[in-house]
């Protein structure tokens, strides 16, 4: 995709995003629709508008400015999208933030000057930068850009990535500058990746076998991370492949993503809907028999 | 006064009612004769606009109802209105205070002939309120005792299975001699079974008001005389002192606490709270029959203790007072009026001034008799001394003559229980504990055991002397690595050391526990100004040596074993990190022993405080001797009188006044400057309001000075401490009482509350009405003055928009800077009673939450009523994100701060998440903010829904650890006020 991402989130103080503390960069839009996507706010490569019912003090003061009348139309949403044209008048004028811009256009030299601040704590804890979203490999030439800035300073960099992307375009842009990549793997099946996940998963696969060999052999260390999703990828016959699938790429780590439920307020906020409607957090138990079928690995 | 009042009508008939029991009914009747006669005195009342005027009195035994103020009366209540004075009737102790605080009620004269009055109608109202008599009250107690149970019960986050998780460290190459692995993680509680019965004891035990040591000096006052001598001639008060000081020591009953290896306890109960009448000890008067039964920590009085204390000690201790004297001999200044109401400082001078660190290592290197020579070469030295200075150096021997007294009464008693012992050995220990009592009686030290028994024996000294607020341990670990390596060197074989270094783990043990036999004494209201804190002993660890080495050594592990297996509140265990010269693996021990303990040891940037004590000429191996005291304020070992609690500033009252045209607006009393009304447009520029908040805060400033120096001088009559004194450097060679400048170093330091609160204020003020120009400060003055009614736009605003500290904001920052600077530069233009300066710090025991029930609403959109934050910490919601907080507060100025400051955090652990990671997580956090320059932290580790089970099921927390502002309390035992501010700051999951 031609152009510059939208950024829909700088989050600092990331403990869960790679190792140490990091500032997590969020890239707006995924080439993914995972039906129980995490962060709804990033699948969409546009910007958005977002209404949190939470923070609103109901002064009434958006509905005045609003001039397509887009507003409290909706019982849900609140915001009547087809009418919005997005000239973000009521955001900019409310006064607790429920109404919200979703994604900015940030430069590179923007990015780091946020980034720059917490070097000291990258230090002591073994921390860094990780490129998240939504997906930064949508927007290679400028995540390579801002990864060549990162490393100028000596920050260690990692992404998080769906892994559906062009080899080697990002064979050129994006690899050498990474020092580590958390490579998220959702089903074997192709036909239930496209089920559930928008698109195929033959690319997704190919990339990651080529990216494991060089990894073994002294290249980017790589962690395959699953998203546990009740009913969909953990299944039996899925992670059963899903293991297998890493055994014979010689996998010996892997990390097991818990489900959480937290997305499905995210998603009303900027007016979607999903299918998928598991709302609790999984059992001990449930975790524990997904577990079983990493037995060999070491699972983080 | 020609109108007939009904009110006044009401007050007579309900005072001449009083009366009339009082003169009529023996039950009541007896209560006014005291040991040494009738008890004297009155009250008179009146309202503002005198439509009440009254006054009871009692002399001889006879109470008289009075229609008009009497001359000489002790004290006149002052009632805002007809209503107050019935409410005073109607209402519980708790409720008058709530009015006094609300200038609803004023006290003028001795407040002591008051509380005296409210104990005597106490007596009458719970008859008539169908409670019966007060003994019935004392006999039954309201509330059931707390539930005996076996072994203390555990939160649920600290089950055994964490604590068998601790980490394991090859030994580094630091001044770690002997420790193979110095995080101990092979040793956990089960290991030591007497602890255990130790812990139950401290948990389980109702604390009991103790009267020996105010009976003993009473009785011998009442023979000796207090003002003058039997001859009529006036009593040099260090003399007087040392004389009843050691009357007490030798009539102290001798006690040994079963299975313990340390002798002698403060106080002769289990747990007891020592009575000091000189001091706070008589606020207790009005609750003598209720405080077994109070709600918040409760504290038992026999029949036995109410009757000698009312009866014999408060009686003559009532005209006899360290803050009645000062509003006797300065005739209640303003400086005192402020005070005494309690909204705008509140001074811990008129309990105590020993606020220090006694000078252990002259002690444990000379003994007792060591520094008795000292004094005689002295009076040898010094021929020209003049008669103050040898009665001064006399009364020192005087007192260590009572203290060598104790100590061999406690060696007869231990060898008379040794004969009864049961067990060969429990026999041999007694057998050993005689032999160190009689050695240390006069001779210094040679083991640890001894070593240990001697500060103890000392420490109890020093607490019969002085009130038992913050006076403080020091440098343990320093102090007692020779007496451990000495004695593992006598070791022979890998076993025998083994073995000796569980006893160690077990002695300090002891101590720390031993420390616990004494609580301070309280009354009711105490529970908002110091909410669940104990005698708050600072023990400190680490840092840097003298002369600037790494002072980690095998004692500071050792301490830190101690405090991560007993999770006790007290000793208040301070740790000193030098970045420059501390090892990685002693800051991640600390780390990881928070995360045990859930709220110990509080952490401090050694650099930091040494850089804050730069503008001083202290010789740089003292500085780098420094120990916390009470909460986290630093004093230079054994040299210095620092007074460093002796007040508890309110900044945010400067603010409010500043916002009033010098009008206080809860006091409703216009004590302040007139710097200008907002309404009239007084301050064109945020600078105009910027001086008028500083010319506010500089008179309040000087005026908490001024009492706080009157208080310094009323210690110096009614109580020098000669024995302390002795162990103070430079008072011998000055033959002068620390209470009169004769320490090396003299100080007093202030803690500073509600920092945050202020810049907050102030930079939304200038945000939103100067530089955005959003509002008119006419308009923010009308939402503050309303608490936000009717502004909530406004008020989502402010919150929403407003930059604060915290928040990464460089003019927050700056601000925060500023402020400091304005009111270090405000104290440090003062000098204090004893010639020395004045220090700066920015931390709050539980003041945040008291002061801010007292204040409205702020422009920071701070509600009325609501706490402020605790020390300087951030608001919480500042920012999601800790890393501002954290980077903000290291970017103050340690300049501004030289008494130190309390910067809390509440971390808490995803669930799942290893032992390791979490250490790793706290540890890069605290780790960066010192490399930033943060001088001190402290950390919850602990979820708010732990908390807020707490709150409901108190039953299962009792030793849930936390940490106010400075020091360590049990959640339990807090406030609701408290309880909910803890709830409610900003909670960091990690």
């Amino acid at each position: 995709m031609a152009g510059d991402p939208l950024i829909f989130e700088i989050k600092r103080n990331s403990l869960d995003d790679g190792p140490g503390i990091r500032t997590v960069i969020f890239f707006k839009g995924c080439p993914l629709s995972c039906s129980w996507c995490q962060n709804p706010e990033g699948r969409c490569p546009r910007v958005e508008i977002s209404f949190d019912r939470k923070k609103c003090i109901d002064c009434k003061t958006c509905l005045n400015i609003c001039k397509n009348s887009a507003l409290d139309r909706h019982p849900l949403y609140f915001i009547e999208r087809e009418k919005c044209d997005l000239c973000f008048e009521c955001a900019d004028n409310c006064p607790t933030e429920a109404l919200a811009r979703v994604g900015r256009h940030i430069s590179v030299q923007e990015i780091m000057d946020a980034v720059v601040r917490d070097i000291p704590f990258f230090n002591t804890s073994g921390g860094g930068v990780t490129l998240s979203g939504g997906e930064a490999t949508l927007y290679m030439p400028f995540a390579s850009k801002l990864l060549q800035a990162l490393k100028q300073q000596d920050i260690s960099t990692l992404l998080e990535t769906c892994g559906h992307f062009d080899f080697q375009a990002f064979d050129e842009l994006i690899y050498p500058w990474l020092d580590q990549i958390y490579y998220d793997l959702k089903f074997f099946d192709s036909g239930f990746h496209r089920k559930y996940c928008g698109v195929p998963n033959d690319q997704i696969l190919e990339n990651f076998e080529k990216l494991y060999a060089r990894s073994l052999d002294g290249g980017v260390p790589i962690l395959p991370r699953i998203p546990l999703v009740p009913r969909l990828t953990a299944v039996k016959t899925n992670l059963r492949a899903l293991a297998a699938f890493l055994r014979k790429n010689k996998a010996r780590q892997v990390s097991l993503l818990e489900y959480n439920p937290l997305w499905q307020d995210k998603m009303i906020t900027v007016g979607m809907t999903s299918d998928y409607d598991k709302t609790d957090w999984m059992t001990k138990k449930e975790v524990k028999v997904c577990r079983s079928f990493f037995k060999k690995f070491d699972i983080i | 006064m020609n109108t007939i009042f009904p009110a006044n009508v009401s007050a007579h008939l309900l005072l001449q009612a009083m009366a009339a029991n009082y003169n009529l009914r023996y039950r009541y009747r007896k209560y006014l004769k005291s040991t040494n006669g009738w008890i004297d005195f009155s009250v008179g009342f009146r309202t503002r606009d005198d439509t009440i005027v009254q006054t009871i009195s009692f002399k001889d035994g006879r109470a008289r109802v009075t229609g008009r103020i009497i001359k000489n009366v002790d004290a006149v209540i002052v009632f805002e209105d007809d209503s107050a004075f019935m409410n005073m009737l109607s209402n519980s102790s708790e409720e008058v205070l709530t009015m006094m605080l609300k200038n609803r009620i004023r006290i003028k004269g001795n407040h002591l002939c008051v509380l005296l009055f409210y104990f005597l109608m106490s007596l009458l109202m719970n008859e008539f309120k169908g409670k019966g008599t007060g003994k019935e009250t004392a006999r039954n107690g309201n509330t059931p005792p707390r539930k005996k149970s076996a072994l203390p019960k555990h939160v649920p986050e600290r089950p055994s299975i964490r604590r068998k998780a601790t980490l394991t460290i090859e030994r580094t190459g630091e001044g770690v001699k002997y420790l193979d692995d110095p995080y101990l993680s092979q040793y956990c509680l089960e290991d030591f079974p007497r602890l255990g019965r130790f812990l139950s004891i401290h948990f389980d035990t109702m604390p009991e008001v103790c009267p020996e040591r105010a009976k003993l000096i009473t009785d011998w006052y009442l023979k000796n005389g207090f003002e003058k001598k039997r001859n009529g001639q006036p009593w040099i008060p260090e003399t007087r002192q040392a004389y009843a000081f050691k009357h007490l020591m030798e009539n102290k009953k001798p006690i040994i606490r079963e299975d313990d290896l340390i002798a002698g306890t403060t106080t002769t109960m289990p747990i007891g709270a020592v009575m000091y009448p000189d001091s706070q000890g008589m606020f207790i008067w009005p609750e003598l029959y209720t405080m077994s039964s109070r709600e918040m920590n409760p504290c038992r009085v026999s029949r036995r203790t109410a009757k000698v204390l009312h009866h014999h000690v408060f009686p003559f201790w009532m005209r006899r007072n360290i803050k009645l004297w000062v509003g006797e001999k300065y005739n209640n200044p303003l400086c005192e009026q402020i005070g005494d109401h309690l909204v705008v400082y509140i001074l811990s001078k008129s309990v105590a001034l020993s606020h220090t660190i006694a000078d252990f290592p002259t002690l444990l290197a000379l003994g007792t008799s060591g520094i008795r020579r000292k004094i005689s070469e002295e009076l040898l030295r010094d021929t020209a001394a003049d008669k103050q200075k040898r009665y001064t150096l006399e009364a020192m021997s005087i007192c260590l003559d009572g203290l060598e007294s104790y100590t061999r009464n406690l060696a007869g008693h231990a060898r008379k229980l040794a004969r009864k012992a049961v067990s060969t050995q429990r026999r041999g220990e007694l057998e050993r504990l005689a032999e160190i009592c009689d050695k240390v009686a006069v001779d210094p030290p040679d083991t640890l055991d001894e070593a240990i028994n001697l500060i103890w024996i000392a420490w109890v000294a020093l607490h019969m002397e002085n009130t038992n607020v913050g006076l403080s341990l020091g440098r343990m670990d320093q102090w007692l690595q020779p007496f451990f390596e000495s004695d593992i060197e006598k070791c022979t074989t890998q076993e025998q050391r083994e073995k000796y270094i569980k006893h160690a783990i077990r002695l300090v043990c002891c101590f720390f526990l031993r420390c616990t036999d004494h609580i301070p004494m309280s009354p009711d209201v105490g529970k908002h100004v110091v909410g669940g804190a104990p005698a708050n002993q600072a023990v400190t660890l680490g840092g840097v040596t003298p002369d600037g080495k790494d002072a980690v050594n095998d004692m500071t592990y050792i301490f830190l074993k101690a405090t991560e297996m007993l999770g006790i509140r007290d000793p208040n265990v301070n740790a000193r990190y030098s970045p420059e010269k501390n090892s990685d693996t002693y800051l991640k021990r600390l780390c990881e022993v928070n995360l045990i303990t859930t709220a110990s040891p509080s952490m401090h940037n050694d650099s930091a405080v040494i850089t804050s004590l730069e503008e001083f000429d202290y010789p740089i191996e003292d500085v780098r001797d420094w120990s916390s005291t009470g909460c986290v304020e630093p004093t230079l070992s054994g040299k210095h009188i620092g007074h460093t609690g002796c007040m508890m500033m309110n900044m945010v009252a400067a603010l409010e006044m500043a916002l009033n045209d010098g009008t206080h607006p809860l006091m409703k009393w216009d004590l302040g400057p007139k710097t200008g009304s907002i309404d009239n447009g007084a301050f064109p520029t945020f600078e105009d309001f910027f001086e008028a908040f500083k010319i506010q805060f500089e008179f309040l400033i000087a005026n908490a000075v001024q009492y706080n120096n009157y208080l310094g001088e009323s210690h110096s009559v009614m109580r020098p401490t000669p024995l302390l004194s002795a162990m103070i450097r430079d008072c011998i060679r000055n033959g002068k009482d620390l209470t009169k400048g004769g320490a090396r170093y003299n100080s007093s330091g202030i803690a500073c509350i509600g920092l945050i609160d202020v810049t907050d204020s102030l930079i939304a003020i200038k945000k939103f009405v100067y530089d955005d120009k959003l509002i008119t400060f006419a308009e923010l003055k009308d939402a503050v003055d309303s608490n936000f009614k009717k502004h909530s736009m406004l008020y989502a605003m402010i919150q929403n928009k407003s930059v604060r500290f915290g928040s990464g904001n460089a003019e927050a920052l700056e601000m925060a800077n500023r402020i400091t600077k304005v009111t270090h530069d405000a104290f440090a233009s003062h000098r204090n009673f004893r010639g020395g300066i004045y220090t700066t710090g920015f931390w709050s025991m539980s003041n945040h939450v008291a002061f801010g029930m007292l204040t409205g609403a702020l422009p920071s959109g701070r509600l009325a009523g609501a706490p402020f934050t605790p020390g300087l910490t951030p608001q919480s919601h500042a920012s999601n994100n800790l890393l501002d907080n954290i980077k903000d507060v290291a970017g103050l100025d340690p300049h501004n701060m030289n008494n130190n400051i309390a910067f809390n955090i509440k971390v808490f652990p995803a669930a799942g998440e290893s032992h390791e990671k979490s250490v790793d997580d706290i540890y890069s956090y605290v780790k960066t903010y010192f490399d930033l320059g943060g001088m001190q932290i402290q950390l919850n580790v602990i979820n708010t829904e732990t908390l807020r089970d707490a709150m409901a099921r108190p039953e299962n927390y009792q030793n849930l650890l936390v940490r106010i502002s400075g020091y360590n309390a049990y959640f339990t035992t807090l406030t609701k006020e408290l309880q909910l501010e803890l709830i409610h700051r900003a909670e960091f999951g990690i």
